[in-house]
């Protein structure tokens, strides 16, 4: 069973939000609805999250990411459409047993970080586990453990005001953990940083999920950012969400040309691999030629570049088991590697 | 357009309120004083340099050694002023409004910010709240809750409660959304939100709400001083009255100086309360300028402040300076004894005849075994308190004419007990130095000296109207001359600055004043007798207090003075000097032996 089920969700704000949504399903165009005062903010979404995968929710500012997520947890209440966590349905629980799921079962991570500045940074990470009614000593003692996970052993009695950025939203993502929640719900949680220190977050998200295997929602508008951290990408657009597939699905076999023009400015070469544009061998190939050069399939293309300067032949490309696949020609690569989607380099 | 009874509306509402909640009006009336006292009783308690130690050693605790020596100094200063009992008053009388209003004003403040509607129903009330002069809700307040501190109490939180609303308000809707949030998505109940992160996080902005309440509470005490609340209000508004520019300048001082210590004390409160102002402050301090100078910045930790101020309010109990019993009274001879300790309470105003019969009233009554008090407020929150019965007597009722309102208004609830006094006149005069204006008719064509104007008193005042409507234009002048109403210590301030001057002005007036021993004027005299034949003066009691003191009644109704006798108790009490009526009384007293038992004769009154 999907740990995380969102079935055909709407939000609208506005005065009359469930006429919204009927005059959206009869086809009422949303910019329409705009004009009047009602805005369409999440219109018609469905997706399933597993246990233990990180699914990226990725769209242009406005597109309705945020909204979306906060019906994830409750925080906004889906105006048709309904959202199950473990099977229970999210929207319809009452308000004390909500606040009892945001407590023990789901997480968040702010753009922002929303540290409380009144609190020690030792008194934020703890601040769930305060509201779960924790005994001081035992909440202590998990927000350091959750402080040191992080990195930021040493630090519990400063404030936050006296850390870095990076440092700040570690704090958030400490304080998200102690908790032991199963899903973590992040909101656009590493675009307030540095691109270095947001590549380091993201490495130590990584890290960290390998060892925790959490539930992990994360909205992002930086295409990179849903690359490498998501196991699968849902792209929105103007409140529907437009694909949901993998990295390599959204690159290779965009929904449209919308998708296609936002993936066409991403470093394809890192994110494709080499099973991604292999074609059907046209002939046996011998694989115990010293001229024939092979790569796995996993390989990203940017790792392919070198092997293929050395031989005129088409890169073998080759499973786990040590079988061929298929082939890559030299002008299929440098296709894949140019602006176009991969789709039409085929057919060229 | 009609004429819309608004005010008659108003005054329906008020006597309804009155006759129906009289009950929650003394409740809430016992409660202020009560809360009053206690406050009073423990700020006035002590010694003036220990009182003044306690409050500066509260100033080292919150800020340090340089406030803690200003604050000494300020107090000591109010003392060397002899101010000290009536700033403790004014001190009570704001810690008091102040704690009321805040009371009140942060739940509000807390409702109005989490809910649109709230907020939309609260602000008007608010607006006409700070807005809505004070005086307007004054007199239904001395109606309400009788003359003294509570209705200067009922003001004060009137006035200074909304800028603590707003703020709370402010405070709370300012706290960063994302956080009220983070909260939410905690699970955080929503009153666990409010206690654990909006109010912590409001809270400097809320106690900067709470020094603005305690500013505006002690900027209404000169107002709470005209109805009748002890305190620098008191000293402030007599020295108006009577213009004495040096006692008015003292109580200024004073009130200047529990301002400023106030605004100190709560802007340190402000930083020493909320988390977030202690790490503000914190931080300021690692940069600040004053690095080098230990001692200046030194603050003791709260436990050693706590318990300096701790100790010296037990050496203050111990020295058993906490609620003096005040002088011991006079002895009454023996046989004379017809009041038994009844007390009666003696309204006035400050007009030197009213001070005078007053004074000499106490001193009759006290001799007769009475306890008696004289209470000076403004006329009409005299007038207002005499129908209620907060004063048994008025000594002071010019009537006919001049105080005709009041008794239109009140008079069913007020017993006449004739007249003491009669030949008080109405009039207009100029200093004598003005040559050729000797009667009303000089007037005429003399216009521009005056500069078009005389100066008037209260525009409500009864000799106002009389010159307006019937003088002015009976002598033709009404063209010529503006009526400028002003007030009565305006109008002396204005006859006091022009005669230094050696201006020509016309001011209103009346006889008996002290203006005409102070100054040279000229009454102008009144040949067509358009003034009328000029007032009484009465004693006016509470019918139900005739009632209850019979033997006062009956000697106020034989009572009389002569312009001299009048004349000589005045220059009497002048010469006492300010502060010493009563020793004043008592020499005139001494130098007409008799007059006692003239006005009070014992047996007669029963
Ligand atoms: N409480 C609200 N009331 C009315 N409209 C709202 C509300 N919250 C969001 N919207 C509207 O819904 C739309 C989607 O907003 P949302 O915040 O979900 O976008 P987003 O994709 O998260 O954008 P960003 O990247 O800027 O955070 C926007 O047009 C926004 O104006
Ligand atoms: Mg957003």
């Amino acid at each position: 069973m999907s740990k995380l089920v969102a079935e055909h969700v709407f939000k609208v704000f506005g005065r009359r939000p469930k006429e919204g949504v009927r005059r959206i399903q009869a086809g009422t165009d949303r910019d329409e609805l705009r004009a009047e005062g009602t805005t369409a903010a999440v219109i018609d979404a469905s997706f399933e999250v597993q246990q233990g995968e990180i699914f990226v929710v990725m769209g242009l500012s406005g597109s309705g990411k945020s909204t979306l997520l906060r019906t994830l947890n409750g925080l906004a209440q889906p105006t048709s459409g309904r959202v199950l966590f473990d099977g229970r349905d999210v929207s319809s629980l009452a308000a004390k047993d909500l606040r009892h799921l945001r407590s023990h079962r789901i997480s968040m991570v702010f753009q922002h970080f929303a540290l409380f500045p009144h609190r020690s940074v030792l008194d934020n990470a703890g601040y769930g586990l305060e509201v779960q009614g924790l005994p001081r000593q035992e909440r202590e003692e998990r927000a350091a453990q959750a402080l040191e996970l992080v990195g930021l052993a040493g630090w519990e009695r400063s404030w936050p005001d006296e850390l870095s950025g990076g440092m700040q939203q570690r704090v958030g993502l400490a304080r998200a953990l102690a908790t032991d929640a199963d899903l973590l719900l992040m909101d656009e949680s590493f675009s307030a940083l540095d691109p270095l220190i947001r590549r380091d977050m993201q490495d130590q998200l990584l890290t960290l999920q390998q060892r925790l295997r959490k539930t992990i929602v994360f909205i992002t508008h930086d295409l990179n950012e849903a690359m490498r951290l998501g196991d699968r990408i849902a792209v929105m657009r103007d409140g529907r969400i437009v694909q949901i597939g993998t990295a390599q699905d959204i690159l290779v076999d965009p929904a449209s040309d919308y998708v296609a023009s936002f993936v066409q400015d991403v470093d394809r070469s890192r994110v494709l691999t080499a099973a991604s544009i292999m074609q059907k061998p046209p002939v046996a190939v011998d694989l115990s030629d010293p001229q024939c050069v092979t790569a796995h399939t996993d390989t990203p293309l940017a790792e392919l570049l070198t092997p293929a300067s050395r031989t005129r032949q088409p890169l073998a490309v080759v499973d786990d088991e040590g079988r061929l696949s298929g082939v890559i020609a030299r002008d299929t690569l440098l296709a894949a590697l140019g602006d176009q989607p991969v789709k039409e380099a085929h057919r060229a | 357009m009609p004429r819309i009874r608004l005010g008659n509306w108003a005054e329906d509402v008020v006597s309804w309120l009155t006759r129906h909640f009289s009950w929650l009006f003394d409740a809430v009336s016992s409660v202020v004083n009560h809360l009053y006292d206690g406050v009073e009783w423990v700020l006035g308690g002590p010694s003036p340099l220990l009182m003044a130690g306690i409050l500066a050693a509260l100033a080292f605790w919150m800020r340090g050694l340089p406030t803690a020596l200003a604050a000494f100094a300020g107090f000591a200063l109010i003392d060397g002023v002899a101010q000290w009992d009536q700033a403790m008053q004014s001190l009570s009388l704001v810690v008091v409004s102040a704690a009321v209003a805040l009371l009140l004003a942060v739940p509000l403040g807390v409702w109005a910010a989490r809910s649109r509607v709230a907020s939309a129903l609260v602000r008007p009330v608010l607006d006409v709240m700070q807005t809505l002069p004070a005086f307007v809700y004054l007199i239904p307040a001395i109606i309400f809750f009788s003359l003294g501190t509570v209705p200067a109490v009922i003001a004060t939180i009137v006035f200074a409660m909304p800028v603590g609303v707003r703020m709370t308000e402010l405070g709370i809707r300012q706290v960063d959304p994302e956080l009220v949030e983070a909260a939410d998505a905690f699970g955080t109940a929503p009153a666990r939100t409010l206690l654990r992160v909006q109010l912590p996080l409001a809270l400097p902005t809320i106690m900067a709400g709470v020094n603005q309440v305690i500013m505006l509470a002690l900027s209404m005490v000169v107002i709470g001083g005209m109805v009748g609340a002890e305190g620098l209000g008191s000293t402030v508004f007599g020295a108006i009255s009577q213009v004495d520019i040096g006692l008015g300048f003292e109580g200024g001082v004073s009130v200047v100086v529990l301002a400023v210590y106030l605004d100190r004390i709560t802007g340190a409160m402000g930083e020493q309360v909320s988390a977030l102002g202690r790490r503000t402050a914190a931080r300021a301090r690692t940069g600040g300028r004053l690095r080098g100078f230990a001692v200046l910045r030194y603050r003791p930790r709260p436990a050693v402040g706590l318990s300096c101020v701790v100790a010296l309010a037990l050496v203050a109990a111990g020295t058993g300076v906490f609620g003096g019993d005040g002088q011991p009274s006079a002895p009454v001879a023996a046989g004379s004894d017809v009041g038994k300790g009844r007390t009666v309470t003696i309204g006035s105003f400050n007009w030197d005849e009213s001070i005078a019969s007053a004074n000499l009233w106490k001193a009759a009554l006290d001799a007769r075994g009475f306890k008696a008090a004289v209470k000076t407020y403004d006329p009409g929150a005299a007038f207002t308190g005499l129908a209620r019965g907060d004063i048994d007597v008025l000594t002071d009722a010019w009537l006919p004419t001049t105080h005709a309102a009041y008794l239109k208004q009140y008079g069913k609830d007020y017993t006449d007990l004739g007249k003491w006094y009669e030949r008080t006149s109405l009039e207009v005069a100029v200093p004598s130095y003005v040559k050729g204006v000797t009667t009303m008719a000089d007037l005429k064509g003399r216009s521009k000296e005056f500069g078009g104007r005389i100066v008037g008193i209260e525009p409500g005042a009864g000799e106002m109207g009389l010159l307006k409507d019937k003088v002015l234009p009976g002598y033709g002048l009404d063209k010529d001359y503006r009526l400028v109403s002003s007030s009565t210590s305006g109008m002396l301030a204005e006859l006091a600055r022009d005669y230094a001057a050696r201006k020509p002005v016309a001011v209103v007036l009346w006889s008996p004043h002290w203006a005409y021993s102070t100054y040279h004027l000229t009454k102008l005299s009144d040949p067509k007798s358009l003034w009328g034949p000029g007032d009484s003066i009465h004693d006016l009691a509470n019918k139900a207090s005739a009632a209850r003191l019979p033997e006062v009644s009956s000697w106020m109704r034989g009572f009389h003075m002569t312009e001299p006798q009048l004349g000589s108790l005045e220059a009497a009490i002048q010469a006492a000097g300010q502060g010493n009526t009563a020793q004043g009384v008592r020499q005139w007293v001494a130098a007409h032996p008799g007059v006692l038992d003239t006005m009070a004769p014992v047996g007669a009154g029963g």
